[in-house]
């Protein structure tokens, strides 16, 4: 306990309490309340930077380390862990200590906590650019980063749960129940869908394959959205909302209601991002009905957020702070209305793989994450700096850009989402599809892409605004910060509670009704934890174990080989070229997917796939069957020059490929991991070079035939044509489908 | 016979139906006691706790 002594007190308890004394750590607040700031402009930097990348491939700038499938995970890493995740300790580590009263557990793990988060980031934003990823989306930390995460988080929950056990208040605030949710979910997730085996230093293969790969990355997808962006933040809405509006919150019953019925539902809602992909049927269904029914809860706490206003609706007026949070909350009414909708398959189907999603991502993080943050941070700059912020003015300035930059950004992305989506499917008189050519619904967007780029840089400048107002709030801080010294009696273990007055009655109807034991829960924060990993793991286990344990979820089909170790290693160059950020490899059963790129995907063609690599946008066309459709040669051609092949494609150039020799050295030990996996090698464990030598020298010897360019077989342009060539070849062999 | 078969041959699916009915009533059984007039004294003073950093709104001695 840090600064505490103990004086007795006769004033306020009549009992012998005993009142103690402690300050409340801010600067660690301080700490994070910066690095939220920082890593949200770069990250909104790397963001703007991929969106000019998708309106003039120029941008890729012909260098590697900047094109978008690598820089597109930094992104969305960025905004969402280092930005958000910044923000959400900085709004936590400050109510936590007020709500409980009480200093933090320990200031050394606090700054362990603040430090070590900074530097996965730092080792996020080097590595993800080198093209060390695990190929599974905001799971794409390799597996050092993955330990140090799971590490830093179990850091900040033991100084949470040491907070917890020794606070001053009796009851937790609803509040601290959401952060409790957030962190044991977000561990629980992270664990379980990080499970690999290390096949190098920056390099790792998914225990899980296909099918299975594709549901724990869902699960884990959805619900890093629903427990790192939505409960954390819910959390701080609960606990600033009223701050702000200086009134409690409209109603704490809803809020009640609010957590455990997020709790309860939002472990479900994962499969909705596999509608009409192999995952089987009821599993699709299933994650379309909890995410309907989340409809309910998410609007039950729009409303309290807002209500929470009631009678003061005036002061919005003049207060940039009420305005950013009515607003954000209005953003998190509109994507929890949207998100619903959009796992109604019928709706998923014209929404899956088009912009709609991105846009109503964005929606969500830059109103909900964004606006909360910032309203958050108007609210604390001056407390936390002990100076009046430095301009209200510019502050109100900022609020109308960020509103107006939203708009322009999402009503663009809305649009390009439904017209693509439309044109995918589209089908003139004679049955034939109308617009064959992918490239053709990828042109029509680029006008829709560039105002992207600016109601983004809209959102950014409002960012700069943001960060001088604080910094110049800052400057104008006391040469000392005043630590003010809080007495309050600590909670005693031999706590008896006063009887309550007997309610008439009672019978065992009166005992459930009294639920003396939820009473209990709440003031023994362990056992409040235990009963949400119970209400999450249970339902996660009653999802996902079935594709595991039964058989029939995932049937096998015979003519499905493993890649050959060539193949393999141009799997691994997908993989690190971040392609499948562009490119699904998951054709849907539906008659316009099937005339367009040909057979839909069966469950049994990827049971071999560690990862798997089944996309969630095409920016590009589907990759399922595209072996065998052009010949080697257009590869070679198409992926030194994309624009050469294709006139208006905005593929970035990979002219590399031709030039960069394959490292034969990595193959034994991927093939080996593999084999430990399960995937029937057989003769490739001991023979693996030998093996994609030798199919090295047969590609690039055809290369050359065609009139291609002579030498190609040490080069990596070998590797990644085979692999190409290889998707979607095995059930061809076999017309009879699954066996 | 492997784990798989186990499982698919074990009669599992009644489970589903165990869960549903445990979670209904849980949800159901929360709602209730969250509406019990009877707690709304205790909502009404959890609701204040964002309000005041300096003292807590149910301290140790039960009195609130």
């Amino acid at each position: 306990m840090t600064g505490s002594g103990a004086v007795a007190s006769g004033s306020t308890a009549p009992t012998s309490a005993v009142l103690e004394e402690f300050s409340y750590d801010d600067a660690i607040v301080r700490k994070f309340l910066f690095a939220t700031i920082l890593w949200g402009i770069v990250g909104m930097l790397v963001g703007l930077l991929i969106a000019l990348q998708l309106a003039n491939p120029k941008f890729n700038f012909g260098i590697p380390w900047l094109s978008f499938g690598r820089l597109r995970p930094l992104h969305t890493n960025a905004v969402i862990f280092a930005f958000a995740g910044n923000a959400f300790f900085t709004g936590c580590y400050y109510s936590t200590q007020r709500l409980l009263k009480a200093r933090m557990f320990s200031d050394v793990l606090s700054k362990i906590h603040f430090w070590g988060w900074q530097l996965i980031i730092v080792a996020a934003a080097i590595t993800l650019p080198l093209g060390f990823t695990q190929a599974k989306e905001y799971a794409e930390l390799e597996w050092p980063i993955d330990i140090m995460i799971a590490i830093v988080w179990v850091v900040f929950a033991v100084n949470f749960v040491g907070t917890m056990v020794k606070r001053r208040e009796r009851h937790l605030y609803v509040a601290i129940w959401f952060y409790i949710a957030s962190i044991v979910t977000v561990a629980i997730l992270h664990i379980f869908n990080n499970l690999s085996i290390p096949a190098g230093a920056f390099k790792s293969y998914s225990i899980y394959a296909g099918v299975q790969d594709a549901f724990m990355q869902w699960w884990y997808g959805h619900n890093a959205v629903a427990f790192f962006l939505t409960t954390p933040f819910l959390g701080l809405m609960y606990y600033f909302m009223p701050k702000a509006a200086e009134g409690p919150v409209f109603s704490y019953r809803l809020s009640i209601l609010h957590f455990w019925s997020l709790v309860f539902l939002y472990i479900w809602a994962g499969p909705h991002h596999l509608h009409y992909t192999a995952l089987p049927e009821w599993a699709s269904t299933v994650g379309m009905i909890f995410s309907v029914m989340l409809w309910a809860p998410s609007w039950g706490g729009m409303v309290n957020g807002l209500l929470t206003l009631r009678g003061a609706w005036h002061k919005v007026v003049d207060d940039p702070i009420l305005k950013f949070f009515v607003v954000g909350i209005t953003a998190y009414g509109m994507s929890t209305f949207e998100g619903p909708l959009l796992s109604i398959k019928s709706v998923n189907a014209v929404a899956h793989y088009t912009d709609w999603i991105i846009a109503h991502v964005h929606t969500g993080a830059l109103g909900w994450n964004g606006f909360i943050t910032f309203g958050m941070i108007y609210w604390l700059a001056p407390r936390l700096f002990q100076a009046p912020l430095f301009s209200k003015k510019l502050a109100g300035v900022h609020f109308w850009i960020g509103t107006f930059g939203i708009l322009l950004y999402v009503v663009s992305i809305y649009s390009a989402g439904v017209t693509q989506g439309l044109m995918w499917r589209a089908f003139d008189e004679t049955g034939r599809l109308s617009y064959p050519d992918f490239v053709e619904t990828v042109v029509k967007l680029l006008p829709m892409y560039w105002m992207r780029v600016a109601g983004g840089s809209l959102y950014i400048s409002g960012m700069v605004l943001f960060a001088y107002n604080i910094i110049k709030t800052w400057q104008a801080r006391p040469a000392a910060y005043e630590v003010p010294v809080v007495r309050a009696a600590g909670l005693s273990r031999s706590y008896v509670a006063v009887p309550e007055p007997k309610p008439a009655g009672e019978g065992i109807f009166g005992w459930i009704s009294a639920m003396r034991y939820h009473r209990a829960w709440e003031r023994m924060p362990l056992l409040f934890t235990v009963l949400v990993v119970v209400a999450v793991g249970v339902a996660s286990l009653f999802e996902i174990l079935p594709t595991f344990l039964i058989r029939s979820n995932v049937p096998s089909i015979a003519s499905v080989k493993p890649y050959t170790p060539l193949e393999l290693y141009g799997r691994d160059m997908y993989i690190r070229e971040g392609c499948f950020n562009c490119h699904s490899q998951m054709i849907r059963p539906f008659r316009y997917e099937t005339e367009r790129y040909g057979e839909y995907s069966k469950p049994g063609e990827s049971v071999y796939d560690h990862p798997f690599l089944w996309g969630s946008r095409r920016i590009g066309p589907d990759l399922a069957r595209e072996g065998g459709k052009f010949p080697n040669l257009w590869h070679v051609r198409h992926f030194a020059n994309p624009q050469e092949v294709t006139p208006r494609s905005i593929m970035p150039s990979y002219a590399q490929f031709a030039t960069t020799p394959i490292p034969w050295e990595v193959i034994p030990k991927r093939i080996d991991v593999m084999a430990m996996l399960g995937v029937p090698y057989g003769d490739a464990v001991n023979n693996g070079v030998a093996m994609a030598k030798a199919q090295a020298v047969l590609v690039a010897a055809d290369i050359a035939k065609s009139g291609g360019p002579a030498g190609l077989e040490e080069k990596e342009i070998v590797a990644i044509v085979a692999y190409i060539q290889r998707l979607g070849q095995d059930i061809k062999a076999n017309a009879g489908g699954p066996k | 016979m492997k784990l798989s078969d186990i499982m698919a041959n074990a009669g599992l699916s009644i489970y589903a139906e165990v869960a549903l009915v445990l979670f209904l009533a849980a949800f159901v059984g929360i709602t209730w006691w969250v509406f019990r007039s009877a707690n709304s004294a205790r909502w009404r003073s959890a609701a204040m706790m964002p309000l005041d950093d300096v003292h807590p709104q149910q301290p140790r001695t039960g009195e609130k």
